[in-house]
């Protein structure tokens, strides 16, 4: 089966220019990856496409760049004591299955209503679960800053959650939790079908961790790290069984984001819990706009609206500018408060070695 | 590196501690000049109230490394006449004590020191050396002195720094100088195998996107290179300088530890039967 499929793919002759700009978006993506768990990769598919990488290729190459960056980011949030790794397996496997929900789910629409229905599904998708998440998230994270940073109080739902006795119940020692695994499955699917729906399952992972599991950010983050590993592995698999992996791109991007995901990784040490639900959320919102500015053209072409041509494209480019724009904030917020952090930290330690 | 050596130091260090007696002792084993203000304090306490002596073990971990390198400096400042500030301490409370140098595993150093000197009732590890390194090799308990104020710690460590060096090195230089030599080596072997794939990148991606039982090559790729290019960025990041911040790490165990609602096991409650032979 895999034979035709691959010759009837074309690889593209990589370019010094090309060769950077992946390195680089690599490298943000992989900083924001360490920092929040996921939420790098998004930028890279379309990225990768408006170098003529065709589609299937570009989300492929993505996939296989993506798990090695999440076992790199985990072992070394692991050495932070911040990766719950049997949550994170747990939740991957069901991930995995929640995956294979997804492309299901995916196929139907496909069938159904064209190309077009199905990219107005994802649209639809993407700032329906971006802007529910991301704003409860935004206003949870001002909360907390407004009480000087420190969040002591369980979620109200994880807490009720974790009192229901509820066979077979597990213990998770590291997030410091017990819950039944009827719960975990839900949001482990969850996580699995957004993955395969935006690419991006750790927008419903992590918030899922935080709220209705009950870990920490900081375990949250990292223990997605594992998830987005498993979940990787698997779809890598499976698009290299099918010949689709372009290893050039992959190691590209490998290059810039393995810095970018030990950095990201570091920075978790240095910053309060509450900040990385704040890039998240600032991410997901401002991603939420951008994928909203998709959706006219798919509805001009399911003929549910009729904007002009020169209207729909300016939309278009401007959504990939915007998701962009997301993932520099985000990055941007990380580099800016981990370095002030680590600046106040050090001087610290210098007055200390002084008066000492 | 196993075969330990113990030195011999003008009348402070000592080849075989001696024994006083029937009296028991209390193992300290750090691997600076001397433990922490907090462990010294603590042991000092304790062999004071059981009228025990204190042997003070200063461990080189790493023997095989050059004469003057900053872990044999240490373990020689530790039993040199300057470094008496345990002495001194313990000798004010009239407290034996005794100070030797041993290079090797520190668990494996324990080990023999209890069986050379028999009478050791317990053995506390200074900070930075880590319980799981050392408790499976160790005879009898071990503990770690928990606490000590940062700013206590802090001024224990300025001192170590004021006695060990003589102002050109410092722990971090060293430390950084480990992670300079790691970032050129895995640096090489990255900067080698990315030559390699662009090098013959029309073979690769022949055999590479063949699909089938060939899916194994891109994952077998993508795993050497997040082995040797992650553990690059990782010594590159290091060798800047840039880590993890330890004193957020620290708080985290606190608040760990100090969390009052633990996630434990339920307790298996179900009669069993209860047979004796």
């Amino acid at each position: 089966m895999h034979g035709p499929i691959t010759e009837a793919i074309q690889f593209i002759d990589l370019n010094l220019s090309s060769a950077i700009f992946l390195i680089i978006v690599g490298f943000i993506g992989g900083l924001v990856s360490g920092f929040i768990g996921s939420g790098g990769a998004f930028v890279l598919t379309p990225g990768m496409m408006s170098l003529g990488v065709p589609g299937t290729v570009a989300v492929a190459s993505n996939m296989c760049h993506k798990f090695p960056k999440a076992l790199v980011g985990s072992i070394k949030r692991y050495r932070y004591g911040q990766v719950d790794i049997k949550l994170g397996l747990i939740m991957g496997l069901f991930a995995e299955v929640g995956v294979q929900v997804g492309i299901q789910v995916q196929k139907w629409i496909l069938d159904k209503w064209g190309d077009a229905g199905s990219n107005l599904y994802v649209s639809v998708a993407f700032v329906a679960v971006l802007v529910i998440v991301g704003s409860f998230v935004m206003r949870d994270a001002i909360k907390i800053k407004k009480m000087g940073g420190e969040s002591t109080v369980k979620p109200r739902i994880a807490a009720r959650l974790q009192k229901i006795e509820l066979w077979p119940m597990m213990t998770f020692k590291r997030a410091n939790l017990r819950i039944s695994i009827w719960f975990l499955i839900p949001v482990a699917l969850a996580t699995g079908m957004l993955a395969a729906t935006i690419a991006v399952g750790g927008f419903i992972g992590v918030p899922g961790l935080m709220y209705i599991i009950g870990a920490t950010s900081i375990v949250a983050s990292a223990t997605e790290l594992v998830i987005a590993f498993v979940m990787g592995l698997g779809g890598t698999l499976i698009w290299a069984f099918y010949g689709m992996v372009d290893i050039r791109l992959t190691l590209l991007i490998l290059g810039g984001s393995l810095f970018g995901v030990q950095l990201g990784a570091i920075g978790t040490t240095y910053v309060k819990d509450y900040m990385i639900k704040y890039v998240m959320a600032t991410i997901m919102l401002i991603v939420a706009v951008s994928r909203f500015l998709a959706m006219p053209k798919y509805l001009n072409q399911l003929s549910l609206t009729s904007f002009a041509d020169g209207q729909v494209s300016l939309m278009t480019q401007a959504s990939f500018y915007i998701m962009c724009f997301a993932l520099l904030v985000g990055a941007m917020i990380i580099l800016v408060s981990t370095f002030k952090a680590r600046a106040a930290e050090m001087a610290l330690e210098k007055a200390q070695m002084q008066s000492a | 590196m196993d075969q330990m050596a113990i030195e011999k130091d003008e009348g402070y260090g000592s080849s075989i501690p001696h024994s006083q007696g029937n009296r028991g002792c209390i193992l300290v084993v750090t691997s600076q000049a001397h433990p922490a203000q907090h462990v010294m304090d603590y042991v000092i306490s304790v062999a004071d109230r059981l009228g025990s002596k204190i042997i003070m073990a200063s461990v080189n971990p790493r023997p095989l490394l050059r004469e003057n390198s900053f872990l044999s400096r240490t373990v020689r400042v530790a039993v040199s006449p300057e470094a008496d500030i345990f002495r001194a301490k313990a000798q004010g409370r009239g407290i034996a004590y005794e100070c030797i140098a041993e290079s090797g595993k520190i668990d494996k150093v324990i080990s023999r020191l209890c069986h050379i000197v028999k009478r050791v009732e317990f053995v506390v590890i200074d900070q930075g050396i880590r319980m799981e390194e050392v408790a499976a090799g160790s005879p009898v308990p071990v503990f770690s002195v928990a606490g000590g104020t940062q700013d206590s710690a802090w001024k224990t460590r300025g001192h170590q720094i004021r006695t060990l060096f003589h102002g050109e090195t410092t722990m971090k230089a060293a430390t950084r100088k480990t992670y300079l030599m790691k970032t050129l080596i895995f640096g090489a072997i990255t900067a080698a195998l990315y030559g390699a794939v662009f090098a013959y990148q029309d073979a690769i991606m022949h055999y590479w996107t063949k699909g089938g039982i060939y899916c194994l090559l891109p994952v077998a790729t993508v795993f050497v290179f997040s082995y040797a290019h992650g553990s690059f960025t990782g010594n590159f990041w290091s060798a800047l300088g840039i880590e993890g911040s330890k004193a957020s790490s620290s708080k985290q165990k606190e608040k760990q530890v100090s969390t009052t609602e633990k996630a434990t096991k339920r307790p298996d409650t179900r009669p069993r039967v209860q047979a004796n032979a």
